[in-house]
Formats: C-alpha cells, sequence, structure tokens
C-alpha cells in the first residue's frame, strides 16, 4: 500500500507499546519472587484448555451465552492473528501472504474462509455483547465507556476487514482493476471468492458505488483497519483490556499441585523479618509477582462477587472493588516501587526474583551450588534498606487500601476462584493480608482471642482440657496409637468431632462404620491437637506451625501412614500443608474411604433411607480438593429417592460461612450466610440434607433453627446416614 | 507513674483434676497463668498505654515461669522479677504478700494491681494482706482503674449492692475482677522481641529477706487434703404430653422418691 506511511505506523504503535510493557514489567519485577516456571507441559496444557479453550466461559452453565460469546470473539481475534500479518505485509508489498498461507496450499484457502466465518461470527457476538451490556445489564457488570469503545473497536476491526475484502471483489471483477488483480486463485481449490461467502455479501453492499469510490473505500477500510489495530493494542494495557495480553500468561502462571498457593511457611525465627516488619503482606511491595499479574489481569467481569458468599450477603467484601484498590496502589506507586525494585536488585546483586528462579532451577537439577546474593559492606546494606524503605508506600493495605471489614469478611470457599476465567488467585492474599494484620499489625478481631487461646493452651479452639478429647470414645470399643500403634488407619476426630455434642455423634457413627468393615485403626486421643487450620486462615502463623510441629511430630513418632480425616478442614491441612513442614501421609476424608469401603463390598447398605435428600458440599473438601463424587454415590446407595442437587452445588456450591476461621467470629454485617444456604435448601423442598463436615454441620443445621425448619428438613452428616442404613 | 503487678502460675482448670490420696495427681497436668492475674496485666498494659506508666511484674515460685513472664512481656510488661526459693515451696498467701511487700519496699510503686483470686486455691487473701502488710489503702473487685492525677486514681468496684466508686490517693493496691478488661492476646511480634529480653530472678536472699522473715517456714494456714467434688446425677427429662409428663412425674416421686 505504502511502506513509508506503514513503517511510520508500526513505529509509533510499536514503539508506544513496548515502552508501556516495559514499564508494566519492570513493575512485577519490583514485587516479591515467586516461582511458577515448573511442570511446563501441564501449564501449556491449562492454557490449551482455560485460555484456548476458554474452559471457565463456555463451560459454566449458568451463563453460557455470555460464555459462548466471549469465547467467539476471542477464537475470532485468534484466527485474525494470521491476517493481521498478512496486512501488515501487504502494507509493504502488492499481494503480501505468509509462506504457506498463499495461492498454491489448501492451508491459505482454508484459512481465508475460516476468517471469513469468523469475522461474521465475531461481528454478530459483539452486536449480542453491546446488546448485553446496554439493555440486559447483568448485575455483575459494571458498565464503563472503556468496554463501549472496546467493543466499538473490535466491530470496526471486523467491518473494515470484510470491507477490504468486499472492495478488491469488486474492483477485480467488475473493473479489472489492475492494481487489485491479485486474488487466490486455484485450479484445484478454485478461487479465493468460493471460499469467502461472507466478502462477498460485503462486496456486493458496496459494488453499486462504483470503481472510484470502491478504490478509496478499499484504501480508507485498510488504514482504518490497521491504525484501529495499533490503537487497540496500545489500549489494552491501560485498563481491565489488559487482560487480552495477561490472561494467557497468568493461566500458564497458575498454582498447580493446589488450587492456589499455599500459604508460605514463614521463618519466624528470623529477627530482622519481625525487625522490618516484613512478614506477612501489610503493603503493596511485599505482593509477589505473579499476585500483580493476577492484578493486571483482573478482566472485572464480576464473576467472583457473584459468587461470594460475603458479598451476596451484603458484606462489605467485593472482590472486584478489592481488585481495582489493590491495582490503583500498585499503579499509583510504580515510580517508586519500580526504584525500590532496583535498589533490592542491587542489594542482592542478581535481584530476589532472578536469584530465586536460578536456585529453584538449580534446585531440581540437583546440582550441588547455591547462588547467594553478593555480600555487601554492611553499611551500604544498612543504606540501601533505609533509601527502599524510604521508597515504600505511605499506605497500608488494611486501612488505608481497603477496609478491616472486607479483609476479614472472606470465609476463604474459593468459590471466586473457581469461576474466574483467567484464575486469579484471591484467597492466598487474602490470608498473607491477615498474616501482615496478625502478626505485625496486632489488629485481628479481637473476638478471635477466646478460640485462640483455647488453640493454644488445649489445642482446641473451645478451650476445653486436652485431656477430654478422647471421652466421645468412651465404652465404643476404640483404641488408641499410644494403645496399638501397629493399626492400618489412624482416624483423625478433629476438635468438633471430640469436643461439640452435636459432631460427637458423628464421631461415634464413623467409629460403627468402621468397626462394621472390621477395619483396623486408632485414634490419637488426648495426643491429637487442632491441625491448626484455623490460625492459618486467619493468619496466625505463629500458632498454626506450633500446631503443625507438636501433630507431626506425635505422628511421626507413631509412624503414621494413612490417615483417615474425619473434617474437610483437617483433611486438607493434614494433606496438602503438613508436606511443607515435613509430614507426609496418605490422607484421606471419610466420605472417600466410606465410599470405598461401599465399592469394595466391606459394608452393604440398605437402599432404605426414606425421604428426598439434597447435598451441601463442604468448601474444603469440594473446591479445595475435588471430592464432589464420592459424598452422592454414597448418598445414592442409600436413600431410596435419587439425590436432589441444590442451584450451587459442585464447584459453585455455596459456603456455609463457617471457613476462615469465621466459625469463631461473629457475622454481625448483612444477612447471615448460613441462613442464605438454608433458605436455598428450603427452596429445593427436601426432606434432609446431608454433609460432610462439622462446620458446615453446625451452620445448616444452626440455619435451619433461624428459619424453623429443623424438625421438618433433618441436618445429617454422610457418616450418620450411613451407620442407619448398614446392614 | 510506676504500677507493679503480680501473676501467678496455676493448674489449667479447663483439665480434669484427679485427687489421689488427698493429693492432685500432677501427672497430666498443665500450667498456666492465672486468668485473674492476666486482667491485672492487661490493667496494667493498658496504664502505661494510656498514662505512660512504668510496669513490672512479680511472679514467686512455680518453677520455671520464664515463658509466662515472656508472654507477659509480649502483652507489654517491661519488666519482670521473678522470686524462686525453695523456701516457698509451701507458702500461702501471708508469705506470699511478705514476699511482695519486700518486693515493693526495693523500689517506689505507686500501684500495685494483683487479681482478685487465683484460680487454684481461690483464696483471694494475697492483694489484700500487702495492703495491710504495707499499711496502704486496698481496694478489691475492681472493674476499672482510672488516672485523676499523679496522686490519685477513681476505682470502681462490684460491691454486695452495686458498683461502689471510690477515690484513692497513691501508693495504693487494688485487686482486679475479670470484668475489668478482655485480656490481649501476647502480640507475636512482642513474643519474638522479648526473647532477649532479661527476667530478674532472685531467691529470698537475694530479695534482702529470708524464710523466717517472710513466713515461709511456718504459714499460717496449711492444706490438709484435696477432695475431689461429687458430681452431680444427671437429671431425667420426661417426654409426651402434659397429662403423660404429670402421670410420670407421679409415678416416680410415689416409686423412687417415696415422698408420695
Amino acid at each position: 500500500m505504502n511502506p513509508f506511511f506503514m513503517s511510520i505506523l508500526l513505529i509509533v504503535g510499536l514503539a508506544i507499546f513496548c515502552r508501556t510493557m516495559y514499564y508494566k514489567l519492570w513493575l512485577l519485577l519490583s514485587l516479591e519472587p515467586a516461582y511458577r516456571f515448573n511442570h511446563i507441559l501441564t501449564r501449556l496444557k491449562n492454557v490449551v484448555i482455560i485460555a484456548l479453550g476458554q474452559k471457565r466461559l463456555v463451560g459454566r452453565k449458568k451463563e453460557w451465552a455470555s460464555g459462548i460469546m466471549h469465547a467467539f470473539i476471542f477464537w475470532g481475534f485468534c484466527v485474525l492473528l494470521i491476517r493481521s500479518l498478512n496486512l501488515y505485509g501487504e502494507g509493504f508489498v502488492k499481494g503480501f501472504q505468509l509462506p504457506f498461507f498463499g495461492e498454491g496450499s489448501i492451508l491459505g484457502y482454508l484459512y481465508i474462509a475460516l476468517k471469513d466465518i469468523m469475522e461474521a461470527i465475531v461481528l454478530v457476538m459483539a452486536g449480542y455483547a453491546i446488546y448485553r451490556r446496554a439493555i440486559v445489564k447483568p448485575e455483575r457488570l459494571h458498565n464503563t465507556w472503556e468496554a463501549y469503545f472496546v467493543l466499538g473497536m473490535i466491530v470496526v476491526l471486523m467491518i473494515s476487514d470484510l470491507l477490504i475484502d468486499g472492495t478488491r471483489y469488486n474492483l477485480i471483477t467488475h473493473y479489472g482493476n489492475p492494481d487489485h488483480l491479485h486474488f487466490l486463485n486455484n485450479p484445484q481449490y478454485g478461487s479465493e471468492f468460493l471460499w469467502t461467502p461472507v466478502a462477498v455479501g460485503a462486496a456486493s453492499l458496496v459494488a453499486w458505488t462504483g470503481e472510484g469510490a470502491n478504490t478509496t473505500i478499499l484504501t480508507g477500510m485498510f488504514w482504518l483497519h490497521i491504525i484501529t489495530q495499533l490503537t487497540f493494542l496500545n489500549f489494552l494495557p491501560l485498563g481491565k483490556h489488559f487482560h487480552v495480553i495477561t490472561s494467557l500468561p497468568n493461566v500458564f502462571l497458575k498454582s498447580l499441585d493446589y488450587p492456589h498457593e499455599k500459604a508460605r511457611v514463614l521463618d519466624l525465627e528470623d529477627e530482622a523479618a519481625w525487625e522490618d516488619e516484613s512478614l506477612g503482606v501489610n503493603h503493596i511491595h511485599q505482593l509477589n509477582w505473579k499476585q500483580g499479574l493476577d492484578i493486571y489481569t483482573c478482566t472485572e467481569c464480576g464473576r467472583c462477587k457473584e459468587v461470594c458468599p460475603a458479598f451476596v450477603t451484603d458484606k462489605p467484601l467485593n472482590l472486584y472493588d478489592f481488585n481495582e484498590s489493590l491495582k490503583h496502589e500498585l499503579l499509583d506507586n510504580a515510580d517508586n516501587l519500580i526504584k525500590r525494585g532496583k535498589l533490592s536488585a542491587a542489594k542482592t546483586a542478581f535481584g530476589t526474583l532472578t536469584t530465586s528462579i536460578l536456585n529453584t532451577i538449580i534446585n531440581k537439577s540437583k546440582l550441588p551450588v547455591t547462588l547467594k546474593a553478593v555480600e555487601t559492606d554492611p553499611e551500604q546494606m544498612e543504606d540501601i534498606k533505609a533509601r527502599m524503605a524510604a521508597l515504600n508506600s505511605k499506605n497500608v493495605l488494611v486501612g488505608d487500601v481497603i477496609s478491616e471489614d472486607t479483609l476479614w469478611a472472606c470465609t476463604t470457599c474459593r468459590a471466586c476462584e473457581e469461576v474466574c476465567p483467567v484464575t486469579i488467585e484471591h484467597v492466598p492474599r487474602i490470608i498473607a493480608m491477615r498474616q501482615g494484620q496478625t502478626l505485625m499489625a496486632e489488629a485481628y478481631p479481637k473476638e478471635l482471642n477466646v478460640a485462640l487461646k483455647g488453640l493454644e493452651r488445649n489445642g482446641n479452639p473451645w478451650g476445653i482440657g486436652y485431656d477430654k478429647r478422647a471421652d466421645w470414645a468412651d465404652g465404643l470399643g476404640v483404641k488408641t496409637m499410644a494403645e496399638d500403634p501397629n493399626v492400618d488407619y489412624l482416624l483423625w476426630v478433629g476438635c468438633a468431632g471430640s469436643f461439640d455434642d452435636r459432631s460427637k455423634k458423628v464421631s461415634t457413627s464413623l467409629v460403627k462404620i468402621l468397626q462394621n468393615a472390621c477395619i483396623s485403626f486408632a485414634i490419637l486421643g488426648v495426643e491429637e491437637k487442632c491441625t491448626g487450620d484455623f490460625a492459618r486462615r486467619v493468619g496466625n502463623e505463629m500458632l498454626y506451625q506450633m500446631m503443625a510441629q507438636e501433630n507431626i511430630e506425635t505422628l511421626n513418632n507413631y509412624k503414621v501412614k494413612k490417615i483417615i480425616a474425619a473434617c474437610p478442614h483437617c483433611f486438607n491441612t493434614l494433606k496438602n500443608e503438613y508436606p511443607q513442614m515435613g509430614g507426609n501421609y496418605e490422607v484421606i476424608h471419610h466420605a472417600q474411604f466410606i465410599d470405598g469401603l461401599v465399592k469394595s463390598g466391606r459394608i452393604t447398605l440398605n437402599k432404605s433411607f426414606e425421604g428426598s435428600l439434597t447435598y451441601h458440599d463442604p468448601c474444603y473438601l469440594g473446591r479445595y480438593n475435588s471430592v464432589y463424587d464420592e459424598p452422592r454415590s454414597i448418598l445414592n446407595s442409600v436413600a431410596k429417592e435419587e439425590l436432589k442437587e441444590l442451584d450451587r452445588h459442585g464447584r459453585e456450591s455455596f459456603c456455609c460461612g463457617a471457613g476462615g476461621g469465621r466459625m469463631w467470629m461473629e457475622e454481625t454485617i448483612g444477612k447471615r450466610i448460613n441462613v442464605e444456604r438454608a433458605e436455598e435448601i428450603v427452596r429445593q423442598q427436601v426432606d434432609n440434607v446431608a454433609v460432610a463436615c462439622p462446620f458446615c454441620l453446625t451452620m445448616i443445621e444452626d440455619g435451619m433453627k433461624e428459619l424453623g425448619k429443623e424438625e421438618t428438613i433433618k441436618t445429617q452428616d454422610i457418616c450418620e446416614l450411613v451407620a442407619k442404613n448398614m446392614v | 507513674m510506676k504500677i507493679l503487678t503480680t501473676v501467678k502460675k496455676v493448674v489449667d482448670v479447663e483439665l480434669n483434676i484427679h485427687v489421689k490420696d488427698g493429693a492432685i495427681v500432677e501427672d497430666g497436668l498443665q500450667y498456666v497463668i492465672n486468668a485473674w492475674d492476666e486482667n491485672a496485666v492487661e490493667a496494667a498494659v493498658q496504664l502505661k498505654e494510656n498514662n505512660s506508666a512504668e510496669t513490672t511484674l512479680v511472679s514467686i515460685g512455680g518453677g520455671d515461669n520464664t515463658d509466662m513472664i515472656r508472654k507477659c512481656y509480649a502483652m507489654g510488661i517491661e519488666n519482670g522479677i521473678h522470686i524462686e526459693d525453695p523456701a516457698l515451696a509451701n507458702a500461702d498467701s501471708s508469705a506470699y504478700a511478705k514476699v511482695l511487700q519486700k518486693v515493693y519496699e526495693k523500689d517506689d510503686y505507686d500501684l500495685i494491681i494483683t487479681g482478685k483470686q487465683a484460680q487454684d486455691t481461690d483464696s483471694g487473701q494475697t492483694g489484700i494482706i500487702l495492703g495491710e502488710y504495707l499499711g496502704l489503702p486496698c481496694v478489691s473487685n475492681v472493674i476499672s482503674i482510672e488516672v485523676m492525677d499523679d496522686q490519685h486514681i477513681k476505682v470502681s468496684r462490684l460491691g454486695d449492692t452495686g458498683t461502689e466508686i471510690l477515690e484513692m490517693e497513691l501508693p495504693a493496691v487494688v485487686t482486679v475482677s475479670d470484668s475489668i478488661n478482655e485480656p490481649r492476646l501476647p502480640a507475636m511480634r512482642g513474643i519474638m522481641m522479648a526473647k532477649k529480653k532479661k527476667i530478674n530472678v532472685m531467691d529470698l536472699a537475694a530479695l534482702g529477706t529470708s524464710a523466717e522473715e517472710v513466713g515461709a517456714g511456718a504459714p499460717q494456714s496449711e492444706i490438709i487434703e484435696f477432695m475431689k467434688s461429687e458430681t452431680r446425677q444427671a437429671g431425667q427429662k420426661f417426654e409426651g404430653d402434659a397429662a403423660q409428663i404429670t402421670a410420670q412425674v407421679v409415678n416416680l416421686l410415689a416409686t423412687e422418691a417415696k415422698v408420695l
């Protein structure tokens, strides 16, 4: 077209883009380190399924229409990438085609056909998106000019590209214009026109305008397309549409072995960390770069708040705003953070990120070396530290950027993470900020004191004497590990199962089942302590580590290999978090174990349970550990009627309100989460609700009491249903 | 203002206490800070925070009290004294008060805050006897302390007929109720920082006194025997309508209680 003009546009457009990206990247690198470069193949698989496959958009039944809309716009853009390269080439060389996409190859024809149909689909989808925003107005969306502007650009890109082809076709077919005679044509595959019905349609729309007008439209549309595309590219990093660029890397870098990044085992013996106040997250620079990338990537789609039990019940936790506030804090301090990052790099010679990445690679390769930050003169180090401190944001995250009530409203249920299309990990950030509040600022809800003190003194949040822990098992013929350490399984009862009257009945039922199946098992009795789950979720890493260390020591002393856990919180901590501190066991939740017993015929169930039945998924069993099928399989073996699913079930189940330490805090703002859930169960018109977690049991039962339904809708643990219906 | 507060290490009363041959079975017991003393520490720390006071705690006996004292440091107490002497093994409230008197006399304190009683013996004597020995005004069962000026405080106490408000001239002794405050948990940062802090451990000689002088050799009271309290039998629950329940109750009154 015009190589000079094209060069100018490309140089200016790409230079501005590179400058913006360079700055954004530097900002990320100035944050704390995180290692996310292992298991490349698994990561690529995630990219294919979640990002390229748009799994969380098209796979969500509740919002399939908008999911499909987004997916097709995305796929359309992917397809059009090749076309764009061709157009940039066209700017320099007439009739430019990428290798293998020319007229000699079937690939070229298949591609133009796909591109042609995709442009039409994207156009329709963009129209639907505008209709949805302007007319339907889903509650979760914030209607901003930015969204309309981007949709407008998409429409312009599609129309201009179709018109480029349309006018070219007109000039070739009607006027034999030698300037535009290039088109794909091959005796075997036919001509380009046969493969591109949409562009042919566009051609007919403008055919009447004549040769001159067609030539002008062609030139105009070409440059409009190029300029819009470069504008689009430069607009992306400035707002929520940055996700177009960052979501693929964000999905690639998502946590792998666990649904989100595990809380770090903080070095509490490090005096410098206490003095520098660097434990937990209190300031924006303490986030790690992946958390920074999460913040960049937030598409502001609002799915997170829609499924959040805190937001739904009018608590001041709106993850959309949470991300926005952090993003503002990050960008407002960007210059200082980048300077800080450079100082930090100077301090550690390689920089924190580089050193940690290199060290991890060295570790994995089992090389006998470790990179150390270059030692510098202590006075100089102090000077660097002071200069770094001076560059810290003046804002503390909790108090200045987000409110205390926002931070403590989270039940850590992970519903937000499960629906996030770009795999943002919200909960670890909240836990890290709670660590900052608890360890550094001493600013946690004081109502937690009783439970924390109980944990510290007697190993349970009720604070009941530790020596009464095994009283529930009196007369049941249950051995302790001290009496017989050679059993096959350790039954981990948990605090609720040991001390809470209602949950003790569940423990008794579980024992009955294990005894019926002749399982060789024992309990720790008075030697068991809270796993520390609750302490960790409220940011009290010190108490968590104390509990974990003591338990791991006890378990390792008895050489425990296999554990059956009667509480999803214990199950999750024993299985996923104790390995961080040297406790490696095969841990199984009682629902999984009982399902195994039923399937292997060790216990036989009467399918005799009367009445309709539903199941409430505990977050730490379902979303944290993907145990969805086993409880359902058990219930279907017990109940005469088929299990009725709740509206919110499985991956999108609704929290009971007790996770994340909320069990031990009053719920004074908004509606009670357990009542919201109980109402949903009541709406389902069932006679029974089964649970698999002592906290859910308490919360759902209390919810039913609040609604006056405790007599008509019975809440029971799976164990109880099985124990009553065993042969 | 200089505040002296006292802490005692006691058996955790959440545990089942077993008695054998008139003595408490030590096996399986664990020890914690006396809950009322925790309130006293909290009260002292709050006075320090609001009135720039200097706080010192003293604990007597109980073996290694380092952990307990460090936790009080982490709550905000600045200085710690631990009096450990074999002669104090069977000390009673009077002997403790004498020891505390000696501690008080070594330094000029303006206010002594103690818990109103200890969870193990529940005597509630030490603070009051200390006031008597020192010849200082003493108010017990205090639920609030307010500093008026350098010389005066205003306290509220739970009396038999209601809340009594009193003004006291310093120096003075107060013993506090658990309604006075909700003790904070030791600050975790404080726990780490407290590791390096010194605890002034001394025996009676170092305190400038002797077993005879504090009366530890011949306590004025003596524990003769521990007995386990009888557990009340569980009650009986009747179910059914009023007529059925009445019939059951009448039947039991006639056949079991034999009062009809």
